[in-house]
């Protein structure tokens, strides 16, 4: 890369024309790559949210026939879990910002890095070429459970094989950060110098690396069992149901880390910055995020209360799931410690971050309920889940990546957008989920189950409440796009650190060179959060 | 940005890599006579196979893919990985054995 040292250059300018960005072996380039990818098929998903979210507008058939309906909430989560929450943040942030942020100039593997990408893009065509190919997509929900997942003849194979590659892709990025993080901080920066967002990054990493290729094989033998028959889950050929559970859920529920993880590290970036404090209880956050990771193993069977699993198991599964609890908790408490006292800025990325902490907190204690033996029997299967699954992912995760948007911003287009337009996107944007999935949690308590294109008249008005609330949703994200969009063409130069941050990323120029740094960057004394109050 | 000269480089002996491959191949031999022998045993069969198995992947990884000789940070890792992997395999089995 020697041809290119010189440091007027920022990174998009070096090269030009669309074959050096889809063979481009820097981590921006490859970042930038992702984001766009993953935010066409968060678009696409979306839709397909609203339309469900349309044809549950009033009883009966609305706008699709009841097996369209659901090919429309598998293809819907498939897309959403496997294109988008779990490559987002890390694939997107973690790409660009991990090596700018340890103070060196890429990825350890920056081939591998390419790898990944390319595998994102062949996986994601193999999970929609089944909406042109065979008899249209899989109609099992995203978690393809067996037997059904075996005998209907929509097309699980190619599905289950989109998963399989988008795996891979997923398992290269966690090797590669795992080793870039051993192996290429800067000179000084010991572990407890790492920004939270990098020890966020290492400990999803290990959720990547060791958990996906349990999912990889599960979903090979569904393969198995389609085309050859072998009886692994069908009870009627001698298999067990309940095992494809299992091995289902190992992976799934740690994904539920890789998601949540590198969200949180989003946050414990944000929130020092714009509190200008140093953040409370740096060690419980790290510790905690490799406390989660671990835990977070050995609570898959909390799925699965309801499925024929034991009743020691189930008490076993239920104690572990409280346990987890903790860790999550620890983090919140820091966050809020940090804030307490300091100078608030409410500009947005930190108004992202304060709704990320109020919807994620929703999302979990949710999710405690659901872990209670008693309580879950009723729950299970209801609105109620998928009202607690979205204030986790959505709520959470996506709003913590719409802030990580906001935040970094300026540092990669070198521009800023306006400000005043993400403010009111963001408003839109709270709203709309809110009104969107709160009705959700009541409809489940009410007992109305998921995965129906038809329900009882008496959940009409909540449902018709939840229905305005994906088009505020829906026009918020709009407003929040073309603001950003317009902000990269056009908006006002940002300068080298806008928000007065002190970790290693905002000391480059904006947008970066393309070996990252023009000058070595210094460490700051007493760690990557030492402000001044 | 270590500096990789300092680090010492094992250079396995011949003796080392061939009596590492004939336990492999006694413990092969093993697991035949055993599957021949026992042959009414089922269960134990089975179980004598995993063991030998087991103790010939260690010596692999332990001779062939230099994990002796290597930083102990890695021996840490594979110990946490196995122990992971048998929890899983712990926690399936508890709902199987008490259902
Ligand atoms: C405008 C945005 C969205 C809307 C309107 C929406 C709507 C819905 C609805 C109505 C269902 C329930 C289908 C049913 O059970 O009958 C659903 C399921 C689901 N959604 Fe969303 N959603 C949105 C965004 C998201 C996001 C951002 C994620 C993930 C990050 C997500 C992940 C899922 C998953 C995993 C399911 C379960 C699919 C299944 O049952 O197999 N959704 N969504
Ligand atoms: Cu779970």
């Amino acid at each position: 890369m020697s041809e290119s040292l010189s440091t007027d250059l920022n990174f998009f300018q070096v090269k030009k024309g669309i074959i050096s960005w889809l063979f481009s072996l820097d981590h921006k380039r490859i970042g930038l790559m992702y984001l766009y990818a993953i935010i066409s098929f968060f678009l696409v998903g979306v839709t397909l949210g609203l339309l469900m979210r349309l044809e549950l507008i009033a009883p009966g058939e609305t706008i699709m026939k009841a097996k369209t309906y659901n090919q429309t909430f598998t293809l819907h989560g498939v897309i959403m879990i496997f294109l988008f929450i779990i490559p987002s943040i890390p694939a997107i942030f973690g790409n660009f910002f991990l090596p700018i942020m340890l103070g060196t100039d890429d990825v350890a593997l920056p081939k591998l890095n390419l790898l990944s990408w390319w595998l994102y893009v062949i996986g994601a065509l193999f999970a929609l070429s089944t909406l042109v190919f065979g008899d249209g997509p899989a109609d099992t929900g995203w978690t393809f459970y067996a037997p059904y997942s075996v005998q209907t003849n929509t097309n699980v194979t190619m599905s289950v094989m989109a998963a399989f590659i988008l795996g891979f892709s997923s398992i290269l990025t966690g090797l590669n950060f795992i080793v870039t993080i051993h192996r290429l901080r800067a000179p000084g920066m010991g572990w407890f110098q790492m920004p939270l967002f990098a020890w966020s990054l290492y400990a999803t990493s290990w959720i990547q690396l060791l958990a996906t290729p349990i999912i990889g094989i599960t979903l090979l033998m569904i393969v198995a069992e389609r085309a050859f028959g072998v009886g692994l889950f069908d009870p009627a050929i001698g298999g067990d149901p309940i095992l494809y559970q299992h091995l289902f859920w190992i992976y799934s529920h740690p994904a539920v880390y890789i998601m949540a993880l590198p969200a949180m590290g989003i946050i414990s970036e944000i929130i020092p910055t714009f509190a200008k404090r140093s953040i409370f209880g740096y060690k419980a956050i790290a510790y905690s995020s490799m406390a989660i990771a671990f835990v977070g193993y050995f609570v898959w069977g909390h799925h699965m209360f309801t499925s024929g699993m034991s009743g020691s198991a189930r008490i076993i599964f239920s104690v572990l799931t409280f346990m987890v609890a903790i860790p999550t908790a620890i983090k919140v408490f820091n966050w809020v410690a940090t804030m307490y006292k300091g100078s608030i800025d409410l500009q947005p990325p930190m108004l992202y971050a304060m709704a990320f902490i109020f919807q994620f907190m929703i999302g979990g204690l949710t999710g405690l309920v659901l872990a209670a033996l008693a309580a879950d029997i009723h729950l299970h299967d209801t609105y109620f889940v998928v009202g607690h699954f979205h204030y986790v992912m959505f709520g959470g995760t996506g709003f913590a990546m719409f802030g990580g948007m906001h935040y970094w911003f300026p540092k990669i287009w070198g521009r800023m957008y306006n400000i005043k337009i993400a403010k009111f996107a963001f408003a839109l944007l709270v709203l709309g989920f809110n009104m969107l999935y709160f009705p959700m949690l009541i409809l489940g308590l009410m007992g109305m189950p998921r995965r129906y294109y038809d329900y009882l008249p008496q959940f009409t008005d909540l449902n018709v409440l939840s229905t305005v609330g994906s088009w505020i949703l829906a026009i918020g994200l709009i407003t929040m796009l073309v603001n950003l969009i317009n902000g990269m063409r056009k908006g006002a130069p940002a300068g080298r650190n806008p928000w007065g941050s002190i970790s290693l990323e905002w000391q480059t120029k904006s947008p970066p060179p393309l070996e990252n740094f023009d000058k070595q960057p210094e460490l700051n004394e007493g760690g990557p959060y030492n402000y001044k109050n | 940005m270590e500096d990789h000269s300092k680090e010492k480089q094992h250079i396995v002996s011949y003796k080392e890599n061939f009596g590492t491959w004939l336990g492999l191949m006694l413990l092969t031999a093993l697991t035949v006579a055993v599957s021949v022998a026992n042959a009414s045993l089922i269960t134990l069969t089975v179980v004598t196979a995993l063991v030998i198995a087991t103790t010939k992947a260690i010596l692999v990884a332990y001779y062939f893919m230099h994990l002796k000789f290597d930083h102990k940070l890695y021996r840490i890792m594979l110990l946490i990985i196995t122990l992971l992997f048998s929890s899983f395999m712990l926690l399936t089995i508890v709902d199987y054995l008490s259902r």
